[in-house]
């Protein structure tokens, strides 16, 4: 049984990748954010540090005293934010704010010691700010000391860059993650395109070919291919077992019984003492004679029936010229039917058919025995002066008939008779009891007419003669010629 | 009403300076329409060049009246100080010392407009908070009797070859702003302190034909159209025309080495009572219809940089190589450094010398 | 008549020995392949009953042989494999007919029967079938002893049917061997051939039936009288 309602391999494989690229995807997003993020920062602190150095460059003295003139230059510097909101302040060595915003110094602490400038975050008036120092050492002022520039910016622009750097990653990240994932869905239906190879290749061999699959695959299905082949082999190898069994069984079956009935045979010959006890005994030889004989036939037909049932399950088809069939066939029953015991004598035998061949599509072999055993019974208990086997091409499919003077038989009858053991007593009587296994030649004609996708049907023709026909498909157009 | 009289009302409207003797004054618009929302308007700026603009807005927003406080600019800047530190009723604030605006802005004390997307040029607006509207450029402007048509200069050298050839002839006759009374004064002097080293020259060359400082624009105005002054540098373009417009003799000479751009600027406070109404007025100045009603009533100069008949001078498109915009950025921080306008002060009082009142004389 | 019966089925063998015998024929048996083959080398027997499954020389290759040294007389072969195939390929290797056991006596002496008369005198020149007579060496007919004038191809034609009675010869199959390659017979050629044949065979037991669509089968007729009734 196939579990054929599960997910297909395909979008598994694909949903897989969706998946791992999502998480991946989510992960470099943020990865991008942060480092957007860091960018911006990286490139608006430099500026304010520059700023911030500016100012600190323009702190003097005159007079000892230390002034303060901030350039234009350090604001137009910050301007390249050009919303943000700046706030400074210039601190003396005594930490009195010589310019600028006086509440500056004591709301932000960034230390410039050291480095001489320095960056870090901040609030200022209850907004949100990036705060740069920087420091300078004045040595001619009254008391020489350091000088503090602390400048603070709001973080409009760096915002502004982050989100744009971080919505262009994005946005190529997405590119990125779509042509991986689309290149991904391409390798998926390449990897699996070896999966679809076997599937078409299985799909269209005959199914009685049991060979090994001979295609190139990728190691990775290999054992696929293994596994099926293993199968097919055990398969066929199983087949070939049986077939060997039941003809080994048909050999042993048939020659005891043969040895068997040519015992009675003969001792039914030398019985040959007169008086009530050896009528007695002659009377039973006869019953054990015939009972011998109806299990020998029986058996043959049984027999006949395995070995047709079987080889049509295994045997390929290949085109058959239904003409050269029936010919054949009639010629076999012409041979035979000059010594035959059950053939009516001067029987009229004729072939009716086309010049041009029949084609269908079988086993020539197996048809040869329907249509042998059609004749057979014909022979047997139907034909009185003429035996006909006409063949016709119905376009699509051949139809051959074998056509009968005799009684036919009864439409009632007639589905009955091809089911095995059933052939009955319904066609005229010839010889004691002989009708008994007559249905298993119609069952073994319709068993191999059914399997070659055909049918076989009983027809009383306008002149009153019987017809049991066989209809098959006919052998496809010669163009797909593999 | 003769015309100097007129004039005389007009630029006495017109006037910006930081006179500290000017008093707050207080002008009421009812609404057209029945009101809705009366909105508080704080300005320095002469009510008389906003009027037409005022009515124009209201004949598209019947609902608004609006009440005109008229300041100083520094009586606006301490005043808006201390309503940004609280709830000050204020809706709008409007001054020509834009960086005293930039400042108050800095600090955290004005609202986003979402009026970024203007036609105005990137330069005259802040954080979507801060919208210059008007175009001024400063200009020298001639007494067109008092000086001779081949006298007249059209760049800041000529004007110092001007008067180091015949120093005599203009001595007291030139006027400008004294920067440590004018906010328009200082913020001009500022920037061209930063355009170049010509400044310092001109500087010295009106030190030494003995210039006469006033505090107001519309004293030197005054002066010039009486004759009294012959020569004044550094005025308001606007306010100049406007002058010519009244009948006043003047010459008005964009100068063509460079060209300082001042836009007046507005903001509408955080807290504002009637916030929606105020941006629509900003919005209402910003626009095509406000900007075209500004240039035909009070502020002559457009964005476009279009020639004007009554002043002499190039056009300034936005690429002109001319064109100095004050811009309103926090650039104008700087101008605001109290050590640095000490420095620029103590600078200009020692290459002007002692200031001299016009109105003095 | 001479019968050699070639079975190793020593039970089989008995009955179809004194089968033959109690109606008349001089049986030989020969229990396995090697012998049979030694004896059909030397001797001329009637009918060959031959069993397929034999030790010492496997039935079909016996069979093969045979034919290719030129043995003609008829074989009736007797199998218990029975496979289809199995048949077709018996036919096709040379026998004349065949029987699959366990068989029915009465009819294996029935087909027996009738290859015996088709059995030709292969020691002589005479090809005998049913009342007719070929002298191949004189050319010349006897129908019950009577003779019968016929020209050439006539004999030709009646040598051909009767060298394997009960065989269906094709209409094509007659007119090539009737007629050399330089000749150009008559589309009916070998009708009218036949319907003289069978004229001047007049009212021999022999008849030479016409199968529709097949082609001409010489059939020996009903049993002489005379013969032993078969049990």
């Amino acid at each position: 049984m196939i579990a054929s309602g599960g997910l297909s391999l395909y979008r598994r494989v694909t949903g897989l990748v969706a998946a791992v690229m999502a998480v991946t995807g989510i992960g470099l997003g943020v990865v991008a954010a942060s480092y957007a993020r860091g960018a911006a920062d990286d490139a608006y602190d430099r500026l304010m540090v520059a700023a911030a150095l500016q100012i600190a460059e323009s702190v003097y003295t005159q007079d000892g005293r230390l002034l303060a003139d901030p350039p234009f230059s350090a604001f137009e510097t910050l301007a390249l934010a050009p919303d943000d909101r700046v706030f400074y302040a210039v601190a003396g060595p005594d930490g009195a704010v010589l310019t600028g915003y006086d509440d500056l110094p004591g709301a932000v602490r960034v230390d410039p010691a050291g480095a001489g400038s320095a960056v870090g975050n901040g609030t200022f008036r209850g907004v949100p700010v990036r705060v740069a120092a920087a420091r300078r050492y004045i040595p001619d002022a009254a008391t020489p000391g350091w000088v503090r520039v602390a400048l603070a910016q709001t973080n409009e622009a760096r915002g502004a860059l982050a989100r744009d750097l971080t919505v262009k990653a994005l946005a190529l990240l997405a590119v990125m993650m779509l042509l991986g994932f689309l290149a991904a869905l391409v390798a998926v239906r390449l990897a699996l395109a070896p999966l679809a190879r076997v599937e078409r290749t299985m799909c269209e061999r005959d199914p009685k070919d049991l060979a090994p699959l001979a295609i190139e695959t990728p190691r990775e299905i290999g054992a696929l291919v293994g596994a099926i082949n293993g199968f097919t082999t055990r398969l066929s190898r199983h087949q070939a077992v049986l077939q060997r069994f039941v003809a080994e069984a048909s050999h042993q079956i048939r020659t005891p019984l043969a040895a068997l009935s040519s015992q009675v045979e003969m001792l039914a010959w030398s019985e040959t003492g007169t008086g009530p006890e050896a009528e007695e005994r002659r009377a039973r030889l006869t019953r054990i004679r015939a009972r011998t004989r109806e299990l020998a036939r029986l058996t043959n037909q049984l027999l006949d029936h395995a070995m047709v049932s079987h080889r049509i399950e295994s045997v390929p088809f290949s085109p058959v010229d239904l003409s050269e069939l029936g010919r054949q066939v009639l010629r076999d029953a012409a041979s035979s039917a000059v010594g035959s015991l059950s053939a009516p004598p001067d029987l009229d035998l004729a072939f009716e058919g086309p010049e041009a061949p029949v084609m269908v599509l079988g086993d020539a072999i197996s048809l040869r025995e329907a249509l042998g055993n059609l004749v057979g019974n014909a022979l047997k208990h139907g034909a009185r002066a003429r035996l006909e086997i006409a063949v016709r091409d119905l376009g699509g499919v051949g139809e051959i008939a074998v056509i009968d003077d005799g009684p036919g038989i009864p439409p009632e009858d007639r589905e009955r008779v091809t089911r095995p053991f059933e052939g009955g007593p319904g066609r005229g009587e010839r010889g004691e009891g002989a009708q008994k296994g007559a249905g298993l030649g119609l069952s073994i004609a319709s068993d191999v007419v059914a399997a070659h996708g055909g049918r076989l049907a009983f027809v009383t023709l306008a002149d009153g003669r019987f017809a049991v026909t066989l209809t098959i498909p006919a052998a496809a157009a010669p163009a797909r010629a593999a | 009403m003769s015309a100097s009289a007129r004039l005389a009302l007009l630029v006495l409207a017109l006037l910006l300076g930081t006179g500290a003797a000017r008093a707050i004054e207080t002008h009421r618009f009812p609404a057209p329409g029945s009101a809705a929302v009366t909105l508080s308007l704080h300005a320095a700026t002469d009510i008389a060049a906003m009027r037409p603009l005022i009515e124009d807005f209201q004949a598209t927003r019947p609902d608004v009246a609006i009440v005109y406080t008229e300041y100083v600019t520094a009586e606006l800047f301490e005043r808006m100080r201390v309503a940004c530190e609280g709830a000050g009723g204020v809706d709008l604030v409007l001054s020509s010392s834009v960086d005293q605006l930039l400042k108050l802005v800095n600090d955290g004390c004005a609202e986003k407009l979402g009026l970024a997307t203007t036609g105005l040029p990137r330069w005259t607006r802040w954080r979507d908070e801060l919208f210059g509207f008007t175009f001024e450029p400063a200009v020298i402007v001639y007494n067109r009797d008092a000086v001779r048509p081949e006298d007249v200069r059209r760049t800041r050298a000529e004007l110092i070859d001007l008067l180091r050839a015949d120093p005599e002839r203009y001595a007291g006759r030139i006027g400008t702003y004294d920067v440590t009374s004018s906010g328009i004064g200082y913020l001009f002097s500022a920037y061209d302190a930063r355009a170049g080293a010509v400044f310092g020259r001109v500087m010295e060359a009106l030190g030494r034909a003995r210039v006469v400082l006033s505090c107001c624009t519309t004293d030197i105005l005054d002066a010039l159209a009486a004759g009294r002054l012959a020569i004044g540098y550094n005025l308001l373009g606007s306010y100049a025309v406007a002058a010519v417009r009244a009948g006043a003799p003047l010459r008005v000479v964009i100068p063509r080495d460079y060209t300082l751009v001042l836009s007046r600027a507005i903001f509408v406070p955080k807290r504002a009572p009637h916030a929606e109404a105020a941006r629509a007025f900003v919005a209402y100045l910003l626009s095509a219809r406000g900007q075209a009603r500004a240039r035909e009533t009070s502020f002559a100069f457009g964005f476009d940089g279009n020639t004007v008949p009554e002043a002499d001078g190039p056009a300034l498109p936005p690429a002109s190589a001319i064109l100095r915009p004050i811009e309103i950025s926090p650039e104008l921080l700087a101008i605001q450094d109290r050590a640095k306008r000490a420095r620029l002060l103590g600078d200009w009082r020692s290459a002007v010398g002692a200031p001299v009142d016009a109105g003095a004389r | 008549m001479r019968i050699l019966v070639v079975e190793d089925t020593t039970e089989v063998a008995e009955s179809i020995v004194e089968g033959f015998r109690r109606i008349g024929h001089n049986v030989d048996w020969a229990q396995d392949g090697l012998t049979a083959e030694e004896i059909l080398a030397t001797q001329i027997y009637d009918l060959v009953v031959l069993d397929l499954n034999l030790p010492g020389r496997d039935g079909p290759a016996l069979l093969k042989d045979y034919r290719g040294r030129g043995g003609t007389s008829p074989v009736l072969v007797l199998t218990a494999r029975g496979a289809v195939d199995d048949r077709v390929r018996v036919l096709d290797l040379g026998a004349d007919d065949y029987l699959v056991k366990p068989f029915d006596f009465r009819e294996l002496e029935a087909r027996a029967r009738a290859l015996l008369r088709r059995s030709a005198g292969e020691a002589t020149n005479a090809l005998v079938c049913g009342d007719v007579a070929i002298d191949r060496q004189a050319r010349s007919v006897s129908v019950a002893g009577h003779p019968v004038e016929m020209t050439r191809r006539e004999l030709m034609l009646l040598e051909i049917l009767a060298a394997r009675p009960g065989r269906v010869f094709s209409k094509d199959e007659l007119l090539d061997r009737l007629f050399g390659l330089d000749e150009s017979p008559s589309f009916n050629a070998v009708e009218q051939y036949v319907a003289r044949v069978r004229r001047k065979l007049g009212a021999s037991e022999v008849q030479i039936r016409t199968l529709r669509g097949l082609g001409y089968q010489l059939n020996p007729g009903q049993p002489n009288p005379g013969q032993p009734k078969p049990l």
